[in-house]
């Protein structure tokens, strides 16, 4: 379904030009489990952009189900990623001032659902990650681990082709980390969602069905199934 | 927002007053619901009860302008009458007097008792005597009480004596009825002729057609002067000057309206870069830029059409406040159209202001702002 080649990403720093992605070649199937893992400052956010449809400016071919999309433009882009990829961050990113069901319903609402069936999917979103009846309250009230539920269920309400977690555990204790990875363990197997999630974390990385590690912009292994491609 | 409410409110609070002020002014100067309109010619000469306009003035004028005008009567006159001779006591005097058609303030009367409304109406023959007269001939001017006086042969009795002032209907020797003073006598002679002209023909210009007519033909005209004061076009300038003066506040009321409308924008711009995380999470969700821009344009707007909204509440109440306050009975009034120049201004201000923050904000890179 993804199918990443010799994709290469430089960025702008001061007068120079720095090299951050070399030759990275990947395949990714449908209902895979995907963990990247690396240092920090690796490239791991940067690639998973790209993947993601956030970051237009690379060299290389992305083939998307069989279709060229490295030289899509933003417009085309932007719809593309609003129609297949979910979005988990780091530190949740819920608007504060607004409801569960509200930051949950956002992305129905920006598709064009109607209330109606906005509110029946937000209440069964809630329920899928052990949130029923917390429409009502405000992102301050909850505890990290439930703030990341509520963005894990915004992410997955519009069922996206992809789920893209950039360290989504980076902010929580190993306990409650421990529950967010058995979330998306449940996503992966009941829903056949596929999922790439970042980590730096090597507990979080051996829960993975398949590991990426990236070693200064270069993909040093893969565990999965493709390793014969790098 | 508050620079927004003030604009709104300055202007609708002058607009508001302008249009009281407008309003009074036609209203003084009513045409009939006909569209007939009155005109008064008057007659400036010699004081003598022969001159000024004669019957026959009347007849010749009806005859001339039989198309243009309705009515041609003579105005009774009813302040400052002169007449030549009337007797109190046992003396001669030329003098003036005045008539009511409503009682005299009683605060005016010395001795005696004042004219009753009743009095007015019915042919009562009675009459005010001023103090200065009624000493002059009397010594005491208690003693005129009950007294008769003899005006164009007819005798009124004094009921009382009232104190007379400088110039207004009171400076005169007698104040009496003007339904008895009136009654029995056919007016043929009279110092202001009034004209009703019809509709559709120009009052100011068919009443200088029959002042020129006069002057050529009327019976007195060589003791005295016939004028015509336009009230039209007096009213007319003062309501040009009111327009000007309306559209000279308005316009600083809109410099100011655009230099809160600079507020809004800053406060807009404020907004987006407080929000930009915000705005990346909801590019992030599906959101595309027109969403964005729709959602911080709207936002403007309704942040600028409720301060309209507000300013004109305040400006309509601050107006009537001060209608209130001032001593000529003018009304503030506010029109639909003060309403929609309210609202249209402020939701200008709005999407022209809002415009280009809400621009900035849909153009964010959603990387740089998610990161
Ligand atoms: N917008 C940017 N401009 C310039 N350099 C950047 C930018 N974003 C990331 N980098 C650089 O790219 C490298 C990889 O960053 P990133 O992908 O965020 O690493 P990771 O997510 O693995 O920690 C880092 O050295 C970082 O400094
Ligand atoms: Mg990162």
């Amino acid at each position: 379904m993804i199918l990443l080649e010799k994709i290469n990403k430089f960025y702008r720093q001061g007068n120079q030009m720095v090299h951050i992605l070399h030759d990275i070649s990947l395949t990714i199937e449908q209902g895979e489990f995907v963990g990247i893992m690396g240092q920090s400052g690796s490239g791991k956010s940067t690639l998973i952009n790209i993947i993601g449809f956030l970051d237009r400016q690379y060299q290389g071919d992305y083939i998307f189900k069989d279709e060229n999309i490295s030289k899509y433009n933003n417009k085309k882009l932007t719809t593309l990623r609003n129609q297949n990829v979910g979005f988990v961050f780091q530190n949740f990113k819920l608007i504060q001032n607004m409801s569960v069901a509200e930051n949950v319903a956002l992305p129905l609402m920006y598709a064009g659902f109607k209330k109606k069936t906005i509110r029946k999917k937000v209440s069964d979103v809630l329920t899928k990650v052990g949130l029923a009846g917390y429409e009502r309250s405000v992102p301050t009230q909850l505890s990290g681990g439930q703030q990341q539920r509520v963005s894990i269920a915004r992410a997955i309400i519009g069922n996206p082709t992809f789920l893209i977690a950039d360290e989504p555990t980076g902010a929580l204790d190993s306990q409650t980390s421990k529950e967010i990875m058995t979330l998306f363990k449940d996503l992966n197997t009941t829903n056949k969602t596929t999922i790439i999630i970042v980590t730096h974390d090597p507990q979080v990385g051996q829960q993975m069905d398949r590991l990426l590690t990236i070693l200064d912009g270069h993909l040093t292994s893969d565990s999965g199934v493709h390793k014969n491609e790098i | 927002m508050i620079g927004i409410i003030i604009g709104i409110a300055s202007v609708i609070t002058i607009i508001a007053l302008g249009n009281g002020v407008k309003q009074k002014m036609i209203s003084e100067f009513q045409t009939s619901n006909s569209g007939e309109q009155t005109t008064e010619i008057s007659y400036d000469g010699e004081e003598s009860a022969s001159s000024g306009f004669t019957t026959s003035d009347v007849s010749q004028v009806k005859q001339q302008f039989g198309r243009e005008l309705s009515h041609v009567e003579f105005k009774k006159d009813t302040n400052n009458i002169s007449i030549n001779s009337a007797t109190v006591g046992n003396s001669n005097v030329g003098t003036s007097l005045s008539l009511l058609k409503s009682p005299m303030s009683s605060s005016r009367l010395i001795y005696g008792r004042n004219l009753s409304k009743a009095d007015l109406a019915l042919d009562q023959h009675l009459i005010l005597l001023s103090s200065k007269l009624a000493k002059k001939v009397y010594g005491n001017a208690k003693n005129a009480l009950g007294t008769a006086i003899m005006i164009n042969g007819i005798s009124y009795r004094v009921k009382g004596i009232f104190k007379p002032s400088g110039y207004d209907k009171y400076s005169v020797n007698f104040l009496l009825s003007q339904k008895t003073y009136y009654s029995g006598t056919t007016i043929n002679r009279a110092n202001t002729l009034k004209l009703t002209v019809k509709k559709g023909y120009g009052a100011s210009k068919v009443t200088n057609e029959v002042v020129s007519y006069l002057k050529k033909h009327g019976q007195n005209r060589r003791a005295g002067n016939y004028s015509y004061f336009d009230e039209g076009a007096l009213l007319k300038s003062i309501s040009t000057v009111m327009d000007v003066l309306t559209y000279f506040i308005s316009a600083i009321a809109g410099i100011s309206l655009f230099i809160a409308g600079i507020g809004v924008m800053n406060m807009m711009y404020i907004s987006v870069s407080e929000r930009t995380q915000e705005i990346g999470i909801r590019l992030a969700v599906g959101a595309t830029q027109k969403n964005i821009l729709w959602q911080f344009l709207m936002e403007s707007i309704m942040l600028t059409v409720g301060g309209g909204l507000v300013g004109f509440l305040i400006g309509w109440g601050f107006s009537s406040m001060i209608s209130l306050l001032i001593p000529y009975h003018i009304h503030a009034i506010v029109t639909l159209g003060n309403f929609l120049l309210a609202f249209g201004v402020s939701s200008a201000v709005g999407i022209i202001f809002g415009l280009l923050p809400a621009t900035q904000a849909s153009k964010r890179n959603l990387i740089d702002i998610l990161r």
